[in-house]
């Protein structure tokens, strides 16, 4: 489900990140909720999908409407790697 | 030894040939003839998931495959008979639980995502009722169906559901079926999850 060069904002709170999701719909952002992979959230964490093409506007409409994740993650071959900047959230 | 060519078919169609041919086979070997690229990719991944054993020559354009007759699924399911059969999964609705229906959308979602994580794959998924819902257009789980569909899950949705729901011509993944195939896979299979 994840691609290589993907980027996934995680949330630990369900009603953030439905309305996360809402509001990127809403700017038309192609973007996927996913249940978190488990290698980076234990328990039944909440990631938005989205390619590296749409990073900007993505988090831009993050940011502006105060829905921001606890972290973003990055796939590289099997493995998600955290980036700085955007998060904490949650 | 049984060939079957598989040449110029369209994922997935490839693997679902392939899956038929081991059930029929008895336990022989098979030897099948594909295309480059995601048909023989699908089909090895979708073999070697069974726990057959794949041998490959390269053949007319394209390449053999030899299939070992036995995999270990069907080497488990032999020793233990209360799991004979092929499992099944019932989705017959486009939520899960009887909460909110936000809620259960997501969850229905979620579980059916998750699905592509789990070693072991149902044989079929059956989609009725609602469910008709997430193999037509505008689902978010056209993408995760197919990728399921390559690995040898046979997505199969309702006729009269997806007609009730004027969404016959919308259909975007797998086929349609009938109430025949769906209650005779439920008193047949071995296993028969609804979520």
């Amino acid at each position: 489900m994840v691609k290589d060069g993907d980027l996934l904002a995680v949330f630990n709170s369900i009603h953030r990140v439905l309305k996360a999701e809402k509001e990127l719909k809403a700017r038309g952002l192609p973007i996927l909720l996913i249940p978190a992979p488990r290698s980076i959230s234990a328990d039944c964490g909440l990631a938005i999908r989205y390619a590296p093409e749409e990073r900007l506007l993505v988090e831009k409409a993050m940011a502006e409407s105060d829905l921001l994740p606890v972290e973003i993650y990055v796939k590289r071959g099997e493995e998600y790697v955290k980036m700085q900047g955007l998060g904490t959230g949650g | 030894m049984q060939t079957i060519d598989c040449r110029n078919m369209a994922c997935p169609l490839p693997v679902v040939t392939v899956k038929r041919a081991l059930e029929g086979a008895g336990g022989e070997s098979i030897r099948v003839l594909l295309d480059d690229g995601a048909p023989r990719e699908n089909v090895i991944r979708f073999a070697a998931g069974r726990g057959y054993r794949v041998s490959e020559e390269i053949a007319d354009g394209g390449y053999a495959l030899v299939i070992d007759g036995v995999g270990s699924a069907e080497a488990e399911d032999a020793a233990n008979p209360r799991k004979s059969g092929p499992a099944v999964i019932l989705v017959a609705s486009d939520r899960l639980g009887d909460g909110p229906e936000e809620l259960g959308r997501l969850l229905m979602k979620n579980f059916l995502i998750t699905l592509l994580d789990l070693q072991k794959l149902p044989d079929r998924i059956f989609f009725v009722n609602t469910g008709v819902l997430l193999t037509t257009e505008g689902s978010e789980l056209l993408g995760a169906l197919e990728q399921l569909g390559n690995r040898g899950v046979e997505i199969l949705s309702c006729g009269v559901c997806l007609d009730y729901f004027q969404r016959k011509d919308k259909l975007s993944v797998g086929q349609v079926t009938n109430m025949f195939t769906i209650a005779d896979a439920l008193l047949t299979s071995g296993e028969v999850i609804r979520p």
